[in-house]
């Protein structure tokens, strides 16, 4: 199939079966853009990561994924969640070496993996990560 | 080509996995995809094979594995330290070139782990850890002989901080 056109894909999150299927698809999408295998395996393990926070700690929640293709190529994660927020988002992010969990290595993981990450997070609303990896 | 069986109670995504001795290895073919539940039953499968067989070595065969996230890296962690109490050391085997580069830059590493190439690298490091033990006389577990010593376990405090579930759960804050 002749993937030319930016795509979007929405993937409900309410199951690790649905973090694997959007894993899946999320490397299907960022190699057919042009991201070789190393770089759409990184995309793939940040989509995982935060699918497996939204199924682990929220239960429910979605993931979508942007392949864009016009004036640059990249790819953009959007998971989002109405759980009860992260309540210290730096420490979350800074985390992952010394005493902040499993959670911090892959937060601040998925953070290195990517070229942008951005969260936003509302106590009792809710988390939005959104993360863009360019193809170079 | 893969079949996601969404079964409604315990779930599960793994179709089948393969626990095979070879002398004192043994062999487990992890599945691509692994839910909580599948770690739990490849657990229980892997300490009552260590017993069953006597197997000095679990050898987690991880060359089904494309996409390779933190939850693995638990799922290695805690297995090599269900083995060693069981007198058993684990031996990664067969990480692919692009799950190699995101395990390092997700900040994953194997501290106590062997990792070798393919399945003649393992039995090659099994028989020779064998040859060494029979030439000291003492039938020592392959626990006994560390020579990374100090540092090694250094590692293993740090890798045992980020596993910790109790943190995990702090991270919520509920």
């Amino acid at each position: 199939m002749a993937e030319d056109l930016s795509k979007k894909e929405y993937f409900p999150i309410n199951s690790l079966v649905d973090v694997v299927r959007a894993r899946r698809r999320g490397l299907e999408m960022a190699q057919a853009i042009g991201f070789p295998l190393a770089e759409a395996t990184k995309i793939a393990v940040v989509i995982s990561e935060l699918g497996r926070n939204i199924e682990r700690y929220v239960g429910q929640g979605s993931i979508t994924v942007t392949a864009h293709v016009e004036d640059e190529k990249y790819i953009l994660i959007i998971a989002q969640d109405g759980g009860p927020g992260i309540p210290d988002v730096e420490r979350a992010l800074a985390g992952g070496y010394s005493t902040s969990g499993g959670l911090g290595l892959g937060l601040a993981g998925s953070k290195r993996l990517m070229d942008k990450f951005d969260i936003q997070s509302i106590a009792s609303v809710g988390t939005t990560i959104k993360a863009v990896k360019w193809l170079r | 080509m893969e079949a996601y069986d969404a079964s409604e109670t315990g779930e599960t995504l793994e179709t089948f996995t393969v626990v095979q001795k070879l002398e004192d290895l043994l062999l487990v073919s992890v599945p691509r995809d692994l839910t909580d539940n599948d770690v739990l039953r490849l657990r229980q499968q892997v300490l009552r094979d260590i017993r069953r067989n006597d197997s000095r070595w679990v050898l987690l065969d991880f060359s089904l594995v494309d996409i390779c996230d933190s939850f693995f890296g638990r799922f290695i962690h805690s297995t090599a330290q269900m083995a060693k109490l069981m007198g058993a050391d684990v031996i990664v085997a067969g990480l692919q070139d692009a799950v190699v580069e995101t395990m390092v830059e997700l900040g994953m590493t194997l501290p106590n782990i062997h990792a070798v190439l393919d399945l003649d690298d393992a039995l090659a490091l099994s028989r020779e850890y064998q040859a060494l033990e029979r030439e000291r006389g003492a039938g020592s577990a392959p626990s006994g002989r560390d020579e990374g010593g100090s540092q090694a376990s250094n590692e293993s405090e740090e890798w045992d901080a980020f596993y910790t579930d109790s943190s995990l759960d702090d991270w919520t804050g509920v």
